[in-house]
């Protein structure tokens, strides 16, 4: 058993004392950090459902939550470039479409995400089992985890959008973002009753999905489809689509700054109260500490006890803390309805900041034991 | 027990404070890392506070640079930029009423400004208003209005998001499928209203949404005539009004707006929970610190007990201890939260602000902190045995 360990375990209501100052600085840097990963990771979340290789949208959307279609005839033109296997329609709406709450009446703004039953481009597994019903006109499948308020979590079979009646075949589980409280998947034929495009056309395509043949290069089929579409067509990777979006959510959203400081002021409490208990530890230890250079030890060995009694500290405050993050964030995420998950990142993020801060109040601290002077000990 | 014994065991209050400051300032270096500790857990329940009030006086801030007593809307009113529709007819028959000294209509819009940076076509939020009724608090703002009587021309909100482009005057923008020219900026803020917003006349409104009538209304604020009761005349004017409409006074509607952004939204969860932890890490932070000081200080307060002092007493200087401590450390985080707060407000655009109130209700949690604290303390002084120390 290490020197530094046996030094914690001396004093086990010390030891707790710290475990908890620490941990609770720990607790409110994971909870900023999570808080953070989940506000972005929920609206990337309907991007990594998208089902593709390649996806088109208009050169002019400047993010995902807007409505910016292109013409249909442009998905016509990229399937007719070599290695294209599927050029699929994804239909979507923001801010056009008002759900009525069936329990109350009351109408509110919902997204709507529609696409082909034939044709599925979303990866939600219980939409996948639902494209036969989704084919009947005016049918819908809701997000259980929508918001409360919209209703959408109780097994109505009736609802309305936009005025029309429509029948709920089934229900997935996506969750709201920051734009939007709820979702409705519904086949093309029925978004096309709701938001038919001018002069009662079909609506644009807002995403067009493209999947490639087994063995073309995605970077070739990228350069033939830009010789192929109008300019007014963007062509992305999952990646670069996602990143779209990032970088939207960076630079608009006070999320980002907001987050950062509350994980910075966790950061700096967290050494001050390290800071405090380490020192105050090698206070209580300063004789035995001058004991040990009295019959011989060395400086430099003094100070990897001391910084080993500081990562044990920090790990002693860890630990708990990032297993009651779990359970804070299983709680909040279900009644924030928020994606809060605990990632390996995250655990390595916040351990490293522990570490951190631990380590650095040790440094400070350990002036004390270096100055240590056996002949004043006693 | 003598008299001079139990006078001796009632410590005097000064001298109680007395002997906590002769404490604190004993080994002054531990004590103001103490303070600095403290210091950083007030500042951080400032930050939350800030953050949690921030997000419902954004919404708030179009209203709040509005001159009305009264607020007519739609009953399917969501919050100031979703408020819903309500035929014109009804304003009208409000503007009729004795009590009521103007009622204007205003329309909001959503459309693509074609001339972003990229290429993009950024959603702005479109406000049409009739540009002869000042209905604006600050009068350079309802002198600006004059400039939206020409035919197609805009004012834009000088809060509008870079990726716009330039906002100069002169600039011609499409907007949706008209060309506009800006007219000029004003100084408001875009709130929850969206990236970008800009003023239109109600004219030019019904030319840039063909497909949306004047006669519906998103909103109809109110001015009432002087010495008009606001309570009273919405009692009044809401027996006149269609089932579908309805009539917000000013604090109903702030609240209604601050229980949106509070509940609705996960704004509330998010700050209220980081604001429990904050309080929690400043007990854990002040307790650690007392903690501290009572084991260093435990021989001299085995002394005092020994000597006569009683524990009630020994209680008291604790308390004490830490109340200096909060209160040193409460002065400086003010400070610094007043600092941060500037910064958010230029770099989040959210109008971060300090009242009075909040104070309070923070230098009241402060102190609530540092009695907790104390209280966790007082086990080890509890301890202090005279007999086992030397």
């Amino acid at each position: 058993m290490p020197l530094a360990w046996r030094n914690l375990l001396a004093n086990k209501p010390r030891l707790l004392r710290s475990s908890g100052g620490i941990g609770f600085a720990v607790l409110l840097m994971l909870m900023q950090l999570g808080f953070e990963r989940a506000f972005f990771n929920a609206s990337l979340e309907i991007i990594h459902r998208l089902d593709g290789d390649i996806f088109l949208q208009s050169a002019s959307k400047y993010r995902f939550a807007t409505r910016d279609p292109f013409p249909r005839s442009e998905l016509d033109a990229a399937r007719a470039v070599s290695g294209v296997a599927s050029a699929w329609p994804f239909y979507a709406a923001w801010f056009e479409i008002f759900w009525k709450n069936p329990f109350d009446d009351k109408s509110f703004l919902v997204r709507v995400f529609a696409f082909d039953p034939d044709q599925p481009v979303l990866q939600l597994p219980e939409v996948e089992g639902k494209l036969a019903e989704l084919s009947d006109p005016d049918t819908v499948l809701v997000d259980r985890r929508a918001r409360r308020f919209l209703g959408m979590d109780k097994g109505a079979v009736q609802s309305e959008l936009n005025g029309r009646k429509v029948r709920i075949v089934g229900s997935f589980s996506l969750g709201p973002d920051f734009e939007s409280d709820g979702t409705v998947v519904t086949g093309n034929r029925t978004f096309a009753q709701l938001l038919p495009g001018p002069g009662g056309a079909p609506p644009g395509v807002e995403v067009g999905v493209i999947r490639l043949r087994p063995g073309s290069d995605p970077a070739t089929v990228t350069r033939a489809l830009r010789a192929a579409l109008s300019p007014e067509v963007a062509i992305f990777s999952k990646e670069q689509l996602l990143e779209l979006e990032r970088k939207f959510q960076a630079d608009v959203s006070s999320a980002g700054p907001i987050f950062a400081m509350g994980t910075l002021v966790g950061f700096v409490v967290g050494m001050l109260i390290a800071y405090q208990i380490i020192y105050t530890d090698l206070t209580e230890q300063l004789p035995q500490f001058a004991t040990m250079k009295a019959i011989g030890y060395r400086t430099g060995y003094l100070i990897r006890v001391v910084l080993e009694q500081g990562a044990f500290t920090a790990l002693a405050g860890w630990i708990p803390a990032w297993l009651l993050s779990i359970l804070l964030y299983r709680v909040v995420g279900e009644v924030a309805l928020l994606p809060l998950r605990m990632t390996a990142e995250l655990s390595l993020i916040s351990l490293g900041l522990t570490l951190g801060m631990c380590l650095i109040s040790a440094i400070l601290a350990v002036r004390r034991v270096i100055a240590a002077d056996p002949a004043e000990v006693f | 027990m003598t008299e001079g014994e139990l006078a001796l065991g009632r410590v005097s209050r000064p001298a109680r404070v007395r002997l906590a400051w002769r404490i604190l300032t004993h080994d002054k270096a531990r004590t103001m890392l103490a303070i600095a500790g403290v210091f950083m857990a007030i500042l951080l329940i400032f930050v939350e506070l800030g953050f949690f009030f921030a997000v419902p006086q954004g919404g708030m801030l179009f209203y709040d640079n509005l001159q009305f007593d009264l607020l007519v809307s739609s009953n399917q009113y969501e919050y100031q930029a979703q408020p819903g529709q309500f035929p014109r007819s009804q304003l009208d028959r409000v503007r009729a009423a004795p009590e009521v000294a103007q009622a204007t209509a205003l329309y909001f819009g959503s459309a693509k400004w074609r001339g972003g940076v990229d290429g993009k076509w950024p959603d702005v939020f479109v406000i049409g208003l009739d540009p002869r009724r000042p209905i604006f608090k600050a009068d350079s703002m309802n002198r600006e209005l004059g400039l939206l009587e020409r035919p197609d021309v805009v004012l834009v909100d000088s809060g509008t998001r870079p990726m716009f482009g330039p906002l100069t005057t002169g600039r011609v923008v499409k907007i949706g499928d008209h060309s506009e020219t800006i007219a000029g900026r004003y100084v408001l803020g875009t709130g929850f209203m969206g990236l970008g917003v800009i003023l239109v006349s109600d004219q030019n409104f019904a030319r840039l949404f063909p497909y949306r009538s004047l006669e519906q209304v998103n909103l109809g604020p109110i001015q009432l005539k002087p010495g008009v009761d606001p309570d009273r005349a919405a009692a009044e004017l809401r027996k006149g009004l269609a089932p579908d409409t309805r009539i917000f006074t000013r604090s109903e509607l702030e609240a209604h707006e601050v229980a949106y952004w509070t509940t609705r939204t996960s704004v509330g969860l998010i700050f209220g929970s980081g604001l429990i932890i904050s309080f929690v890490v400043g007990i854990m932070v002040v307790y650690q610190t007392l903690a501290t000081q009572v084991s260093r200080q435990l021989p001299q307060f085995a002394t005092l007990k020994a000597i006569g002092y009683r524990d009630r007493s020994l209680d008291g200087t604790v308390v004490t201890i830490s109340l200096l401590i909060v209160m040193v450390a409460f002065v400086p985080a003010l400070a610094a939260a007043l600092g941060i707060y500037s910064v958010i407000r230029d770099e989040t655009l959210l109008p971060v602000a300090m009242t009075s109130p909040r104070l309070a209700a923070v230098f009241v949690a402060t102190l609530v902190m540092a009695s907790i604290s104390a209280l966790l303390s007082l086990g080890s002084l509890r301890r202090a045995d005279p007999a086992e120390l030397f």
